[in-house]
């Protein structure tokens, strides 16, 4: 479904990405993890076509898409929802409209049928009735759900969440962990998430891969990744240090 | 020495990039012009915002300085006597020259840096790359509604800016130096041509189209946050201001030399 094949980004003359190789078949659910700032948020926006790489390729759905022009990319992208670290919600627009937006864009529904989308999936997010309120009106946790009725609301059958529970309290987390879990298993999607929250990744993902400075360290499953001989992969999954 | 030659070459290279990168831009804006796809809603929020909102401040503007220039030049009229070219003096300059670089000014401190403003934060908030995993082309639903309206709504503001400052002109013509309306008018309307009004309406136009060119590069170029926004409206002021003057510069003999062309052509 997803094949990064020996992805390489350059910041400057810096390498950013290095050589990143992975596989993701379909319906399967990958943790993206690893420290900050070593590239699992640029990887995401080059599976999705945002960035493109300067070496390797990327294959979603059986296409190559880093060659692909952006009117081509916007075929491509109607396949992925994507969950932003900062939400980028539209400011300029209700709650309502921000998640009704890319059914209106796409021009198939009419407003009753789009109303009633909107109605439905607001009610899957636990956040009924909220359709009028502005974007600036919401607490943290209900614009993470928002941003996530917003990405999934056209089922894309590839979904990539960028730290969905960056800042949340641990209940709040918790319930947006249930949430992905829920519509993983109602869509049979196949998923990408970066969080640093390893306890809430093992109740949705099956598979691992981590990036360390721009390099996957480690690629496999939940088994093989608690067993893993290598140090850092070790101390990133138990939490520890090497100060004393 | 080498410092020197450092800096130039630097300066020829971020030029030529913010060149490069407004002629790109262009390109784009080009392409999606065929056939045009305009996002309907959000082409009459930009016209509301950009003209309808900006009227006031227009209006104002164009008042006061059309009673500026009656002031200024008062103490002229009524040394030399020359009460009867006060309106074609003051229609003159205002129709060609203060009306569509002074509205074009203000347009691109409240427009054009708002709209730096407003697409650099999403840009830096991630709302441009959410329209983009949404399928749905930023050029086309944020840039062309904005660009269309800021060239339509720059022209219809000018002539709006000049009628206003006409009326201030008159007003405190007809205060300062007893120059009737009627004598003001006169003097206007048999005076200046269709080509004094022409050239600013003409202008506008263009000080409209730079203005949504730059405004647009350097909002959807920002990065690093708050800083970079506020550092993308500086360039863009600056840029637009630069800009207007110099397609003053290049187009009013341009226009005039085309429009004398045209005359002797067809009479």
């Amino acid at each position: 479904m997803i094949r990064v094949a020996h992805v390489t980004k350059y910041r400057g003359r810096q390498a950013v990405l290095k050589d990143v190789s992975f596989e993701i078949p379909a319906g399967a659910s990958l943790a993206l993890i690893g420290p900050g700032g070593c590239g699992k948020t640029l990887l995401t926006k080059i599976i999705g076509g945002l960035v493109r790489p300067d070496q390797g390729e990327v294959w979603v759905d059986g296409q190559e898409i880093t060659r692909l022009s952006e009117i081509e990319l916007t075929r491509v992208r109607f396949k992925i929802g994507m969950l932003f670290q900062n939400y980028a919600l539209f400011d300029f627009m209700d709650v309502g409209d921000n998640i009704a937006f890319p059914l209106r864009q796409e021009g198939k529904l009419d407003e009753e049928e789009i109303a009633s989308q909107v109605e439905a999936i607001l009610k899957e997010v636990d956040l009924p009735g909220i359709e009028r309120l502005q974007v600036n009106e919401l607490s943290g946790g209900m614009k993470r759900r928002v941003t996530f009725a917003r990405a999934v609301i056209r089922r894309p059958p590839i979904l990539v969440y960028d730290d969905p529970t960056a800042g949340l309290d641990p209940v709040t987390s918790s319930k947006i962990f249930i949430l992905l879990d829920r519509l993983q298993r109602q869509g049979a999607t196949t998923s990408i998430t970066i969080s640093h929250d390893l306890v809430g990744l093992r109740s949705i993902c099956t598979k691992w891969a981590m990036l360390v400075a721009g390099e996957v360290v480690f690629f496999g499953t939940s088994e093989e990744i608690e067993r893993s001989p290598t140090k850092v992969v070790r101390q990133f999954w138990m939490g520890e240090s090497d100060e004393v | 020495m080498n410092g020197v030659l450092h800096r130039v070459g630097s300066s020829i290279l971020s030029l030529s990039r913010e060149v490069g990168g407004l002629a790109v831009l262009l390109g784009q804006i080009t392409v999606r012009l065929f056939p045009p796809h305009l996002d309907g809603k959000e082409t009459w929020r930009s016209f509301y915002k950009v003209g309808v909102k900006s009227t006031p401040i227009v209006v104002t503007t164009a008042l006061l300085t059309g009673a500026i220039m009656a002031v200024q030049s008062s103490a002229f009229i009524e040394e030399w006597g020359a009460y009867g070219l006060l309106g074609w003096g003051a229609g003159f300059s205002i129709m060609r020259e203060v009306g569509p670089i002074l509205i074009g000014l203000m347009f691109s401190g409240r427009v054009g840096a708002n709209n730096t403003a407003e697409l650099g934060t999403m840009k830096v908030t991630e709302q441009i790359d959410a329209l983009r995993t949404l399928a749905i082309d930023p050029i086309s639903y944020l840039i062309m509604p904005r660009f269309v309206a800021m060239i339509v709504m720059l022209v219809l503001l000018t002539v709006i800016g000049d009628l206003f400052a006409l009326v201030g002109a008159m007003i405190f013509a007809d205060l300062m130096i007893d120059v009737s309306p009627q004598v003001f008018w006169h003097s206007l309307l048999e005076m200046t041509y269709l080509i004094d009004f022409l050239v600013g309406v003409i202008k506008a136009g263009f000080f409209g189209f730079a203005i949504a060119l730059v405004s647009c590069h350097y909002g959807l170029k920002v990065t690093g946050g708050a800083v970079g926004v506020g550092r993308a409206v500086n360039n863009c002021v600056v840029a637009s201001a630069i800009g207007i003057f110099f397609l003053d510069y290049l187009l009013t003999p341009l226009i005039d030399s085309a429009w004398a062309a045209l005359f002797i052509r067809y009479g």
